[in-house]
């Protein structure tokens, strides 16, 4: 631990306390590099046969970086997913989220509609441990190779199917057809209703509005693969396959779990609340002289600190309890927030933050609890976020040196001591590893 | 001749069922020391697969999660977005600031496989109860601490949540219109939950692991790098030199796409992702000539910003002269991706998520009924369950107390005299509803005897 670093607790200044933390820090700065370190999933094979779906390629992903052996099954021509990149920009003709995906993995190609490289891809399955797939619910079965059939040559087999409806209700049959995307996902979930302006707002700012990425593909891919891996414990231990079904209309609402409860316990609608919060107020980020900063106050005390150190402490009174401070009221809250705009725009983020981390520290330390943990941040862009110090130290971006694809970075999380997720190398050119791969399991 | 395809789906996936069926973590012991969302959600996703886990908190204080609230509702005198967080758990009251709570933290460690905590970095190692005290008593303990910004790093010791993960990652700067002051988060907590599940995950890569080697090992779950790791922007830039910007409703990689409005006034999303699916959505517009134009017929092209701002143009004008049953009735045969906004009203009644088992309704001895969220994954052979809606604070202590550390009940009562251990203060969130007798409640009083559930 250097000595520049604040710590924020008293607990960690007696002398038994630095001595396991230094224990533990060195234990950490083990954790710095995968070099030469296991893999969780080294003895897993994985069969991906994802077709215009970010939620199986992000899942197959996982599983690679976890160091599965992922084979990425792909047509002839390729997955349509490899174009779906923003603008049309591409890396040598590979779109860009395809290309952050495609770590780890070997490239093969067949025609699942060909009855020969069907039986290449049997080959396949009945040395693999998991399939993922994302075609609509029965084509896999009408070609031979659905749950169905493949328990019977695999029986230990684990079957990964994502759709936007999953494989049973009446509903799953009558939408099988229906082919998924990020944007729908979001918005039948429920994301997109809670996200964009106030009602008062004019159009298009007050329409229900995306998260700016592929939020639900995310979601759905690792809620995904966390249910495949607790298939893979339970077949580690009773050598049963089982099917896994992941309906991607559900992504948003089964992950945060708010919609349907409060759906239930109000039974009325949420406004889009803009850049308020339906929980808690203040708890956004606001303008001051040098960008946006957040201000979150969740406990009576961290508002209470706040307002001393934005010079707000006249306002108090009014606004002394977290009672006073519900935010269902929208005139209130507006009022609220206000009063912290105007005084967070007379400051720069320096001072906010300096401030704000002084009286956090000397409260943290402090033996009496009530004094509140104000805590900041500035908010960042991602071109700014690749600059952070903290993120550079922690190499929390993969520096991709390709002689293909040339210098590019991607993200890369999953710390852990023994087995750590790792990027080996990033490979998308279509078929690439089909030779490679049908000699190993000798298919040719 | 084999059964209808989704006959025999629903019969292997068939909700009712669940009870009989195995669970994949039966007999894996989580100690759960987290607070709030972002750890309580990943013991919860282990909970719901059959893994025990005991949640500690402080008595008479509590996870703060316990008394928060949306709009200042509460549900039968507790917090209904509690109980999705929580289900399913043991809960005792242990005070970390004596020594003998500290060894009982010790002692229940040493019996588990798994323990999560969410405390500011380094916290659970200054009280004696981090990785590096519980690897001497159990070398196989997997051992998850989750936290915004990391065990390492210029910044790790910086107390953070939800919010500040969102904005230190560039999610909220990639959220909104170009050209507006207004930066959006993903709302309910999005940056606590999406994280939870990412580090059940690791988790569980960490327990097939040792599953197969015997060992166990520590994680580093950084939320805000979880987050960043699922945003194509960075290698967007890095690529490119340029900056993705935000771009609204309309999902930059596809096209057209967007959120429109029908003629009677409902939102539908539209997201055109390949050839094929825009050679559809041509047909159902009726528009064969913009199938053949040259500026539309490959997906690269469509997506160049002014080309997909012309076909923004059309499908809005396309929806909003149609009325949403219209809309919902071309949904069934299109085979493109359009769907309607749904709110929590319509999810929480949605009857295709009820025979699904994503939306259920539990029914609860202690609450009764409550609608949540059921599993964000289906298993034919071990699916996810409910098994009790939360408890008060320190419920199942002499549960657990006399059950895993086999204490009699006079060293409870010295421990409880000694506020090592103990229960709820008289607080919204921590005790339990009014119309509950506690006194007749046997698992509470837990007498050494037997099997109560």
């Amino acid at each position: 631990m250097s000595s520049k670093e604040k710590l924020y607790s008293r607990h960690m200044q007696n002398k038994k306390a630095a001595r396991r933390i230094s224990e533990w820090s060195k234990l950490i700065s083990g954790m710095m590099s995968p070099e030469g370190k296991p893999e969780a999933l080294s003895d897993t094979m994985v069969i991906d046969l994802s077709y215009a779906n970010f939620t199986g390629i992000i899942a197959a992903t996982l599983f690679a970086e976890a160091g599965a052996e992922v084979i990425k099954v792909e047509p002839p021509e390729g997955d349509p997913a490899r174009l779906m990149t923003p603008y049309g920009k591409t890396i040598e003709g590979t779109g860009i989220p395809y290309l952050m995906e495609s770590r780890n993995k070997f490239n093969i190609t067949l025609d699942i509609y060909d009855k020969q490289d069907r039986e290449k891809l049997l080959g396949l399955i009945k040395k693999a441990d998991i399939i993922i797939e994302t075609f609509e619910p029965g084509l896999m079965d009408s070609l031979g190779i659905g749950y169905r059939q493949l328990r019977e040559v695999n029986p230990a087999l684990i079957y990964l199917a994502i759709t936007p409806y999953g494989q049973y209700t009446e509903k799953a049959k009558e939408m099988a057809s229906m082919p998924w995307s990020d944007l729908t996902s979001q918005a039948e979930s429920g994301m997109t209703a809670l996200i964009g302006g106030l009602p008062d707002e004019p159009e298009p700012f007050n329409r229900p509005t995306r998260a700016g990425f592929y939020a639900a593909g995310y979601t759905s891919a690792v809620s995904a693969v966390c249910s495949t891996l607790m298939a893979l414990f339970f077949k580690r231990r009773t050598n049963k396959g089982q099917m896994v079904d992941v309906a991607t209309a559900d992504s948003y609402s089964s992950c945060v779990g708010f919609p349907p409860t409060i759906g239930y316990v109000w039974n009325e609608v949420r406004p889009r609340y803009g850049t308020l919060d339906y929980g808690l107020c203040p708890y956004g980020f606001f303008k001051c002289k040098d960008g946006y900063v957040a201000i979150a106050c969740f406990r009576d005390q961290d508002f209470r600190a706040a307002l001393r150190i934005l010079g707000l402490w006249r306002i108090e009174e009014d606004w002394k309890t977290l009672l006073d401070r519900i935010t269902d009221d929208i005139e209130r809250a507006k009022k609220l927030n206000r009063e912290i705009e105007n005084a967070v725009a007379e400051m720069t983020f320096d001072e906010i933050f300096k401030k704000f981390q002084a009286f956090s520290l000397k409260a943290a330390r402090s033996k009496w609890r009530g004094g509140g943990m104000p805590v900041t941040t500035r908010m960042l862009r991602p071109m700014e976020v690749m600059e952070v110090e903290h993120w550079k130290v922690r190499n929390t971006f993969f520096k991709a040196n390709d002689k293909y694809y040339g210098i590019f970075q991607v993200p890369v999380t999953g710390k852990m001591s023994q087995t750590p997720l790792r990027i080996k190398t990033i490979s998308a050119r279509i078929g690439e590893h089909t030779d490679l791969i049908f000699e190993k399991y000798g298919l040719t | 001749m084999p059964n209808d395809y989704f006959s025999d789906m629903a019969e292997m996936f068939e909700p009712s069922k669940t009870a009989e069926k195995s669970e994949a973590l039966k007999g894996i012991r989580v100690l759960d020391l987290s607070h709030m969302i972002f750890g309580p959600k990943a013991a919860n996703i282990l909970a719901e697969h059959g893994a025990e886990v005991i949640k500690v908190e402080v008595p008479y204080q509590g996870d703060y999660w316990r008394s928060a609230t949306y709009w200042g509702k509460y549900w039968k005198h507790s917090n209904p977005m509690w109980h999705f967080i929580n289900h399913s758990k043991y809960f005792v009251g242990i005070d970390v600031k004596y020594p003998k709570g500290k060894e009982l933290i010790l002692k229940l460690a040493e019996q588990s496989d798994i323990v999560i905590e969410n405390f500011a970095s380094g916290t659970v190692e200054a009280w004696g109860i981090g990785y590096t005290q519980t690897r001497v008593v159990n070398p196989k303990i997997i051992y998850a601490s989750l936290s915004t910004f990391g065990q390492s790093g210029p910044s790790r010791f910086f107390p953070g949540w939800d919010l500040l993960a969102q904005g230190a990652s560039g999610v909220i700067s990639s959220t909104g219109y170009p050209g507006t002051e207004h930066f959006f988060k993903v709302p309910d907590f999005y940056g606590d939950f999406y994280p939870g599940f990412f580090a059940a995950m690791m988790i569980m890569m960490a327990l097939n692991y040792r599953e197969t080697t015997g060992e166990g090992q520590y994680l580093d779950i950084c939320q805000a790098e979880i987050l960043m790791r699922s945003l194509f922007q960075f290698t967007y830039s890095s690529a490119t030199g340029e900056e993705l910007g935000r771009t609204g409703s309309q999902d930059p990689t596809t096209a057209p796409s967007g959120i429109f409005k029908s003629s009677d006034g409902k939102f539908f999303a539209l997201s055109i992702g390949t050839d094929e699916q825009f050679q559809m959505l041509c047909k159902a517009m009726q528009k064969d000539d913009l199938a053949e134009d040259s500026r539309f017929s490959s997906a690269l092209e469509r997506l160049v910003p002014e080309n997909a701002g012309q076909l923004n143009q059309i499908a809005s004008d396309w929806i909003g002269s149609r009325s949403s049953e219209q809309i919902l009735q071309i949904r069934k045969t299109c085979r493109f991706p359009l769907s309607e906004v749904e709110d929590d009203v319509q999810i929480s009644q949605d009857n295709w998520r009820r025979q699904r088992g994503s939306v259920v309704e539990f029914d609860d001895p202690m609450y009764k009924k409550l609608v949540m969220a059921g599993s964000a994954a289906m298993m034919t052979k071990t699916p996810g369950r409910i098994k009790w809606l939360t408890r008060p604070l320190g419920y199942h202590n002499r549960y657990v107390l006399k059950t895993r550390l086999g204490l009699a009940e006079e060293e409870i009562r010295k421990l409880e005299k000694e506020h090592v251990v103990g229960t709820w203060d008289y607080r919204v969130g921590q005790r339990p509803p009014v119309y509950y007798n506690m006194e007749e409640d046997k698992l509470f009083h837990y007498d050494g005897e037997g099997d109560v559930e």
